[in-house]
């Protein structure tokens, strides 16, 4: 009998994390790794010449005028409402979009220039802030497995989101790593949809409403399982790689 | 923005509470704070406030509204009265500079500054340069406009004082205050004196043409504003990222430049003597008063809350953000008066983030979603890739990622940090190549028989992006095959299987020392168990050894050989033949004195 090899905890993650929201209904959905400036920042309300720009150091191509690595998971959300209203399908949508994003930065313990996020969005009629803290806190109780896990918001800013929050979460009880424990850990930005980015893809922003939220999956390895340097997790090596 | 308890203090009556405390109420309800040192506190303004709240009043506003203290005073409350003319403006391109606004100061004495003054810039990390400059600095961190003091000298023709503003010529020549010598692109705003030579950058640096000298005493105190994106690109082209620049490419009410040449010119005369002979104030556009309406039903669906129209109203007053409420049949609607430099808010969700913020998003609910209407999709990638996954992982492969730069592809990125491997890849191939050897040389400390690895990623190959499947192992080459290919026929009924999540608990840091591995083999009485013999080896072998398995096992005449791996390494230190020797003999003796026969 072979031995069986070894999932990357990356991919172990999406797996769970797509069965968890599977499980409250979102689809999950994919979108390219370069990606041109319409979804990656003007659909997303990000104006050109804007500071708001500098808050994500992006990668352009040569030779291929607005084109990048995409910053972020978000513009697969505009990919996603466009195709959607294409196909003549109006709201409720719900979606997670897990994937690979870039930065254009130095790389050091807790920062990579290549890392995974995981995006979620909910559209409808209905939706409110307190349906995203409900979302993730069912969430993280799902993914620290028996731990309990407390969210909190705080003022944020991000342009396609109004209102901004910034996420934290906490582990207690004895289930938590003792590391983690009781510590108050930022883990995500989130918000509610701007109406202008609902505009954007044509949807009506009188009727719709929805939430959204952005967080590293990289960050949220490390969190789970005490990984120490975030460069593991795109090292390729199986001393590390073999522990999952 | 690095921001002053003490500078805060004298927006308040109130002692304010201590700088944690200020941090606390900033965090929850407004910005998030990077570091406190002492009573100061850097303020991680985000883009949207950039417009108020880089300036000691904007944060005192935000304070007052957290903490519910009343302002003893609030400079951009008082309205400004008529201001004397005595400056002669022209501002060729009124969309480079919104407003033009200088002031005319005669008889000043530069010198040092008072104490107060000095202690505020420096308690923040500005130098104090003299009364003048420190001035100019004092309104930009004070109020938020950045002001610049110019020697009167060259704007004057005859009896007029010359001020301008229009676009660069290119090739025109500035040198920059601090000595930097920079040919103008044709493109940047400068202020320019009555001979029409270039003094400034317009929002970005001052010139040495104009710069006050010990002995000057007719200054010209601009605060004009100047449009943030052309501001932005100048900063960015001449690399002087200053405040000012920072503070317009963020762009500011147009209102706050005729408070803010007002408030340097008064400051001048308060500290450096003097005679505000008059000012030069040209607006090209009217703002209008802004009103911007949110429903009490609206705020309560958007924040999933119950809030009272006096929760509202509360918030409201204690921003203070003036409202009528309009009560039309059922529901209250407030109609907001936005002020000018709260540029902001312009839709009802902008408020509704101060009514959430304000009260404190601590006390908003969780509720879980509704069942989903719609129809959760299959996305086929995924199921494929899963599936794929699997198959691998049965199969004995493990799963890396590698980096998606190369130094060689059809594509490459423009500006990656250090320029290395600039490339997007287009094949799997060197990735696992690479990952395989690195991975080799651990076989044994890993315990594996072979290295196999795969990866599912992205390629950039014939000018499409592509995932791709690539496997490579010690005994067969690296080879890849587009995920498309595993794709399943049927889609209408599929379902994600159910497969298993990583059983880890916790990740073990691992030695980024070398192994060092032993191989002992042994006689052993027919019956013994090689578990039983592992055991031993284990007991004596202490702490350096990390992995030990038997590789070997046969029987003759009556007795059992037992060949076993062993590795060796250390958490501190790269281990030596002689360290492992010592670990090796006291194994060696314990299996003897056993009656086992080191073969």
């Amino acid at each position: 009998m072979i031995a069986r090899g070894h999932i990357h905890p990356i991919s172990s993650l999406i797996r769970e994390a797509n069965a968890i929201f599977y499980r409250m209904g979102f689809s999950y959905v994919e979108g390219p790794l370069l990606e041109d400036e319409w979804h990656n920042f003007d659909a997303l309300n990000v104006p050109k010449d804007h500071p708001a720009r500098d808050m994500q150091d992006t990668f352009f191509i040569k030779d291929e005028e607005g084109k990048m690595l995409r910053t972020h998971t978000s513009p697969v959300q505009i990919r996603y409402m466009e195709s959607q209203i294409k196909k003549g399908i109006q709201p409720p949508y719900r979606v997670i979009v897990p994937g690979k994003v870039f930065r254009n930065e130095a790389t050091d313990m807790t920062h990579e220039a290549e890392f995974f996020q995981i995006e979620g969005l909910a559209v409808g009629e209905d939706i409110t802030l307190a349906h995203l803290k409900g979302t993730l806190e069912k969430f993280f109780k799902e993914i620290f497995r028996g731990a309990s896990v407390d969210i909190r918001f705080r003022p944020s800013f991000f342009p396609f989101t109004e209102p901004s929050v910034e996420v934290d979460m906490r582990i207690t009880g004895v289930n938590a790593p003792e590391k983690l424990r009781d510590k108050w850990i930022e883990i995500m930005g989130a918000g509610m949809v701007h109406p202008q980015v609902l505009k954007n893809v044509g949807i009506d922003a009188q009727k719709y409403r929805g939430f959204a939220f952005g967080m590293g999956l990289d960050r949220l390895a490390l969190l789970r399982w005490g990984i120490d340097d975030i460069r593991l997790i795109h090292s390729a090596d199986l001393r590390f790689i073999n522990q999952f | 923005m690095k921001i002053s308890r003490n500078w805060l203090q004298t927006y308040f009556d109130t002692p304010l509470p201590d700088a944690r405390e200020l941090s606390d109420a900033l965090t929850f309800h407004t910005f998030e704070i990077e570091s406190i040192e002492d009573d100061v506190l850097d303020v991680k303004v985000t883009p949207n406030r950039g417009h108020d709240c880089l300036s000691h009043r904007g944060i005192a506003k935000e304070l007052s509204a957290i903490l519910e203290l009343p302002m003893k005073n609030d400079s951009l409350r008082v309205p400004l009265p008529a201001l004397p003319e005595g400056v002669a403006m022209e501002i060729e391109s009124p969309a480079r500079a919104p407003v033009g606004a200088v002031a005319y100061v005669r008889g000043v004495k530069i010198g040092a500054s008072p104490m107060w003054l000095k202690e505020r810039l420096e308690s923040i990390g500005q130098r104090s340069i003299n009364n003048v400059v420190d001035a100019t600095n004092y309104v930009m961190f004070d109020i938020g406009m950045p002001t610049h003091a110019f020697s009167a000298d060259t704007f004057k023709d005859g009896g007029i004082v010359r001020y301008g503003i229009r676009c660069s010529k290119k090739s025109e020549k500035l040198a920059l205050l601090g000595g930097t010598a920079i040919e103008l692109s044709g493109d940047e705003a400068v202020i320019v004196n009555a001979s029409d030579e270039a003094v400034d950058i317009g929002g970005v640096k001052g010139g040495m043409r104009a710069e006050l000298q010990e002995n000057t005493t007719e200054v010209l105190l601009s605060a004009s504003k100047f449009e943030p994106v052309q501001t932005r690109r100048a900063a960015q082209r001449f690399n002087q990222r200053t405040e000012a620049a920072k503070r317009f490419e963020n762009e500011m009410s147009d209102e706050l430049a005729v408070y803010g040449v007002r408030a340097v010119a008064d400051l001048v005369q308060k500290i450096a003597g003097g005679e505000i002979v008059g000012y030069g104030i040209v607006k090209s556009r009217s703002s209008a008063d802004r009103t911007v309406s949110v429903s009490l039903a609206k705020i309560n669906t958007v924040l999933g809350t119950r809030l009272e129209e006096k929760n509202v109203a509360d918030v409201l007053k204690r921003l203070d953000l003036q409202f009528k409420c309009n009560e039309m049949s059922s529901h209250c609607i407030f109609d907001v008066e936005v002020p000018f430099e709260r540029m902001d808010i312009t839709i009802p969700e902008d408020l509704i983030e101060e009514i959430g913020r304000i009260i404190g998003y601590d006390s908003s609910p969780a509720v879980e979603l509704p069942v989903f209407r719609g129809t959760v999709e299959i996305n086929e990638n995924f199921y494929a890739s899963e599936k794929v996954r699997e198959d691998l992982i049965s199969g004995g492969y493990s799963e890396v990622f590698t980096s998606v730069f190369a130094d060689k592809g059809e594509r490459a990125v423009l500006n990656k940090v250090g320029g290395e491997r600039p490339f997007l890849r287009s094949t799997l191939i060197d990735g696992l190549k690479d990952a395989l050897e690195k991975n080799t040389h651990n076989k044994d400390l890993l315990g594996l028989e072979g290295v196999k690895l795969f990866e599912i990623g992205t390629v950039w190959s014939d000018g499409k992006e592509i995932i791709m499947v690539g496997t490579v192992s010690e005994k067969e080459r690296a080879t890849e095959k587009p995920l498309e290919e595993y794709l399943s026929n049927d889609v209408s009924c599929m379902q994600y299987d159910d497969l298993p999540f990583s059983a880890a608990m916790r990740y073990q840091s691992f030695s980024k020392y070398p192994y060092i591995v032993r191989d002992i083999a042994m006689w052993v009485p027919t019956g013994t168990g090689a578990d039983e013999v592992l055991e031993i080896i284990k007991q004596n072998a202490g702490e350096l050894l990390v992995r030990s398995s038997l590789f070997d096992r046969f029987e003759k005449g009556g007795k059992t050989s037992l060949a076993f791996r062993l590795v060796f390494q250390s958490f501190g230190k790269t281990l030596t033949d002689e360290d492992v020797n010592q670990v090796m003999s006291k194994v060696y003796a314990v299996l003897m004195a056993q009656g086992f026969e080191i073969r």
